[in-house]
């Protein structure tokens, strides 16, 4: 396993150092010269110009341009952004990385999970109505139009029946009077969410190393009461409300972002599960008389998860530029949003700076998906 | 063709390919080749007719088509070019700008007082357009760069897999984004940058796992035994039989490409005129989507085209996959 | 106690073995037509005993094993017939009674032991999943214990508990198989060609391990094999199918030593003789018939050199002599009997 992840990792470095070539090759092959663009730039004082000068190296030959581009990304020095200014492009990026993170790591555990399930069910019952109505649905809403269908989802839940809010990220009205940021509340969100998935992934480690057959109450009774005790530690902190605030304006992101990419998952699945339950364990399962439900969820299921894993590499790139989407149209602060703002202010440095961060994501999804899945498959875990 | 008029009143019927020259060996060959593929393509069709969503989808593509083709005739005929041009038009007629359907405008106008229907006729053209070029520039890289690589192995093999893992990871629409930023995209540069991207990315890894498994065929031995170069061998022997695997990805490039037009439009990034995307994004612009229901018709036709064109290829490409892809097959069950 | 299944009569006239198969008919329903997957198979098994079914592959050996455990595809219709497992019909339970029946009362030893073995948990627990579905251990460490015990009797190292499947060899996996066949002490185990993916030397290793266990434990063992040599090593009667149906049924030396239908005789003679006697090696000419359209008369006759007018009109009657019995017009012993009452 280790030799495995290792082999992927440095797979990894290498790809994150063609993208930051791409990048760099592209900002060189644009019409009109990186330097003048800096140069005319009428909101930068000369001093930090002089400074951008000397950070990007602009009048130096293009191969040390290069290299020091390399540095200077490896460093995290990603110049001072226009739009922002001045703060730097990495303060601005370090602010909204959590957020892109938190709604796109939501939607995805959530389509990813609703999709398996959905999956699972129509390939165990095969012509049923579910499976009519869930493939139906499923395609209609991946192919549909990504921004009319979140306009359309604003309309219906924060217009027409006025349960959620609009869009943002919060509501000024409830953070008037709050001695705290949202970036610091949302910080504790995130710490609590992390620690909780810790929590969570060593309950399931303990209770039988995770492949073990055998009862599941303890570790379900364990998982409650630490999701008992996070809950109640919010409510006595006293920004309760501010935190219920920021989950209430992420109901309608996630639950678009899930809607439109579940379907992926699903007919992955189905297809996977049709090909394992004519595998002979499946039979001897069902041989052993177990129950249909252990036959389905413990075998079946279990093995047609492999390739759905290896296939979320997919499903997770599609739902980072989903995220983008519908970022954009939430006006949710993320990475997505920050991106088409820099695009739309010819904030190039933050441009930049955000396709690489968008890129960084995506690897890092990459590597998520591929300790996932040697967890999941023993016989890359005992190689 | 003169060899083979001389040679046997009946072609293919008598299996001769040592004794004859070249040309009329290989044009028996092909030949045989064709029958072949004549005959898959018709058990092929047989199973994509059976699944009644794909046939639907080939339906709803036919329809759209027809609509390109309606919009030049109904401009040369009945609609003048300065009430209903899809861009540069003004229905006078109407008191009010959006105004709502009506007999001379039977899907209303939008906020600049242009004809709605117009607009969305002339709109399917260039989607038809830039689908279908994007699709061409993908499957004539991928099945190049999969062939290629499944053929030489190695360092080439390497070089093509690191480059699709790199376009892979890079979200295309974020990447668009970007590109938009630094470069005047038109629908033509869009359709081959979009094509670019599919055809170094997924789409080769698929092609070149397809191939490696023809590569490993008795044919290609005895091609090369009978002393094939390597060109003729990937592009006579290979290539042929990964077209139809290319077939079903075409139409999923369709779909991606149709998607990013509509996106990027949407967001106001792209140097076109009309597209279903700017449709919506005129709408946007003047607050008139959260209105609900109220001026249904500046979203919903161009919203819909887009969802209805889009998954009809996705669909289509499924149907298609199952006739395809022998994995999935359901004749015996 | 084998010997007492072997002087068995036909069709199991002796008090109340441990299962009796009456007139078992199967379908299966394809686009092509009805598949008549077995038709009027009938036969009785003595407790300890263990029984041999040979045939070509498509004979329906494998959809008999699959019907005694109800392990059936949708599209399968039994059209006829009686399982009596110890006198209750199995085909009758319903689904939860049938799968206290599974691996309780009968179990599977699987053909490719590699494929019948989840790849994603580890071995003893599949063996021990098995024990804790039926309730027969009810603590934690008694279930592993019954485990490390079955691990033991076939010849397994304990430390295989935590192994994965691919880290075994196929040996130790068919040996694991067993185990697990053996888990919930069966009375029943229905070998489905245990040994055929393995090389020859253990092949035979495990085929008298599967002896020695069957008579320790004294379960009943049915082997479902195309390979005559397995046949006359470890069982002590023999069934011949062919085309859905019994065709023959007797003690393993005597169909072995005057096989009554000619099909049993050309069976024999496509493999090299184990019990001694040199005869010529023969390979049996044509293909077995199209199940979904089965000739008129006797199923054999388009391949056997002593079929007659008789044998493509009308259905052979069964004819016996001792306890062996055939399906044929023309049986090969002349003195063989008609038997009444069918």
């Amino acid at each position: 396993m280790a030799s495995y992840l290792a082999r992927r990792i440095a797979q990894m470095a290498l790809t994150l150092f063609l993208i930051l070539t791409v990048t760099f090759v592209l900002v060189q092959a644009q019409p009109g010269d990186y330097a003048s663009f800096y140069a005319l730039n009428p909101d930068l004082p000369p001093d930090v110009k002089e400074q951008m000068r000397a950070t990007f190296g602009l009048d130096r030959p293009v191969w040390q341009q290069y290299l020091i581009h390399m540095r200077n990304t490896v460093t995290g020095n990603f110049g001072v952004s226009f739009g922002h200014f001045p703060r730097p492009v990495l303060e601005v990026l370090a602010e909204r990385l959590p957020r892109t993170i938190v709604l796109f790591g939501t939607a995805t555990a959530a389509s990813v999970y609703i999709g398996f399930l959905l999956g699972k069910a129509i390939a165990w019952r095969r012509g049923g109505l579910l499976e009519y109505t869930a493939t139906i649905s499923g395609t209609v809403l991946f192919t549909a139009f990504t921004p009319a269908f979140a306009l359309t989802m604003i309309w219906l839940f924060a217009f027409r029946l006025g349960w959620l809010p609009v869009g943002k990220f919060l509501d000024p009205l409830v953070w008037r009077d709050a001695d705290v940021t949202s970036t610091s509340v949302f910080s504790f969100m995130l710490l609590t969410a992390v620690a909780f998935v810790g929590f969570a992934a060593l309950v399931l480690f303990i209770s039988g190393r995770g492949d073990r057959i055998g009862r599941r109450w303890p570790a379900t009774l364990a998982l409650a009461a630490g999701a008992l005790v996070a809950a109640l530690a919010w409510t006595l902190s006293g920004i309760g409300p501010l935190a219920l605030d920021i989950l209430k304006h992420m109901v309608l992101p996630v639950a678009t972002l899930t809607l439109i990419s579940f379907a992926g998952t699903m007919l992955l699945t189905r297809n996977s599960m049709l090909e394992t339950v004519r595998e002979d364990y499946v039979t001897a399962a069902r041989a052993k008389g177990l129950p249909d439900g252990q036959v389905r969820d413990r075998h079946a299921a279990r093995n047609a998860l492999l390739p759905v894993v290896t296939s979320l590499i997919y499903s997770l790139i599609f739902a980072l530029d989903g995220s983008v989407i519908v970022e954009s149209v939430f006006s949710w602060p993320g990475i997505g949003l920050t991106l088409l703002e820099a695009v739309r202010s010819e904030d190039l440095p933050l441009v930049m700076g955000a396709i690489v961060f968008i890129g960084f994501l995506s690897l890092l999804s990459h590597l998520i998906v591929d300790v996932l899945y040697a967890y999941l498959d023993p016989r890359i875990r005992y190689q | 063709m003169r060899s083979w008029s001389t040679r046997s009143p009946a072609p293919g019927a008598s299996p001769e390919p040592r004794g004859g020259g070249l040309g009329g060996g290989r044009l028996r060959l092909l030949q045989a080749r064709a029958r072949l593929a004549l005959r898959s393509f018709r058990s092929g069709m047989a199973v994509f007719l059976e699944s009644r969503l794909g046939l639907l989808s080939l339906l709803t593509i036919g329809v759209f088509a027809l609509m390109a083709v309606a919009h030049p005739i109904l401009m040369g005929t009945v609609w003048d070019a300065d009430t209903y041009d899809p861009v540069t038009g003004y229905a006078f007629d109407a008191t009010e700008q959006p105004a709502p359907p009506s007999w001379k405008h039977p899907l209303g106008t939008d906020p600049l007082g242009r004809d709605v229907l117009s607009q969305l006729l002339s709109s399917t053209r260039s989607e038809f357009a830039l689908g279908i070029t994007a699709a061409l520039v993908t499957v004539t890289i991928a099945t190049t760069v999969g062939a290629v690589s499944a053929y030489y192995g190695g360092l080439v093999d390497s070089f093509f897999m690191r480059f699709a893992d790199l376009v892979i990871a890079l979200p295309s629409i974020s990447l668009l984004i970007v590109l938009s930023a630094l470069f005047d995209l038109s629908l033509f540069y869009l359709a081959l940058v979009i094509g670019v991207l599919g055809g170094f990315g997924g789409t080769a890894i698929v092609l070149k796992s397809q191939a490696l498994s023809i590569k490993v065929k008795p044919f290609i031995e005895a091609a090369r035994m009978a002393g094939g170069g390597q060109f003729q061998i990937i592009f006579v022997h290979i290539v042929p039989n990964l077209l139809p695997l290319s077939l079903l990805y075409m139409m999923f490039t369709v779909t991606s490409a149709i998607f990013a037009e509509a996106v990027l439009s949407f967001l106001g990034l792209l140097d076109i005129r009309m597209s279903w995307g700017i449709m919506i994004h005129t709408a946007n612009a003047g607050g008139y989507l959260l209105s609900g229901t109220k001026y249904w018709w500046l979203v919903f036709p161009a919203g819909a085209s887009i969802t209805l064109l889009c998954s009809a290829f996705y669909l289509a490409g499924r149907a298609l996959d199952e006739v395809v892809n022998p994995r999935l097959s359901r004749r015996d069950g | 106690m084998a010997e007492a299944g072997g002087r068995d009569s036909a069709g199991g006239g002796r008090a109340a073995p441990i299962l009796r198969v009456e007139g078992l008919a199967l379908r299966y329903l394809t686009r092509q037509g009805d598949v008549r997957a077995l038709e009027d198979v009938s036969f009785a098994l003595a407790r300890g005993e263990s029984l041999g079914l040979v045939g070509e592959s498509g004979c329906g050996k494998t959809s008999l094993a699959n019907c005694l455990m109800r392990l059936l595809p949708d599209n399968a219709r039994l059209t006829g017939g009686e399982v009596l497992l110890d006198g209750e019909d199995v085909l009758l339970l319903s689904e939860d009674e049938i799968r206290s029946v599974r691996w309780r009362r009968i179990s599977l030893v699987f053909q490719a032991a590699m494929n019948s073995l989840d790849p994603v948990y580890r071995v003893g627990q599949q063996v021990l999943e098995a024990i804790e579905a039926h309730g027969v251990e009810t603590t934690a460490t008694g279930g592993r214990e019954r485990v490390a015990r079955l691990f033991r009797l076939v010849g397994l190292d304990a430390g295989v508990f935590e192994r994965y499947p691919h880290e075994l060899s196929g040996g130790m996996r068919q040996r694991a198989v067993i185990a697990m066949a053996l888990a919930c002490d069966p009375d029943i185990v229905i070998a489905d060609e245990p040994t055929t993916a393995l090389d020859v030397i253990v092949q035979d290793r495990i085929l008298r391990e599967l002896k020695r266990i069957q008579e320790e434990l004294g379960i009943s063992i049915i082997y479902i094999t195309h390979d005559m040599a397995v046949v006359a090593e470890v069982t002590d009667r023999v069934g011949v199918m062919y085309a859905g149906r019994l065709v023959e049924l007797g003690e393993t030396a005597s169909v072995f030593g005057s096989p009554l239908h000619p099909y049993t005789e050309a069976l024999m003679s496509s493999f090299p003789s184990v019990t001694g006697a040199k005869r010529p090696l023969a390979s049996l000419a044509g293909e077995p018939p199209d199940l979904a359209d089965p000739p008129p008369g006797c199923a054999f006759h388009p391949r056997c050199a002593h079929a007659t007018a008789l044998c493509r009109e009308q259905r052979p009657p069964r004819v016996g002599l001792g306890d062996q019995w055939a399906e044929c017009w023309h049986p090969l012993a002349a003195d063989a009997v008609p038997l009444g009452g069918d």
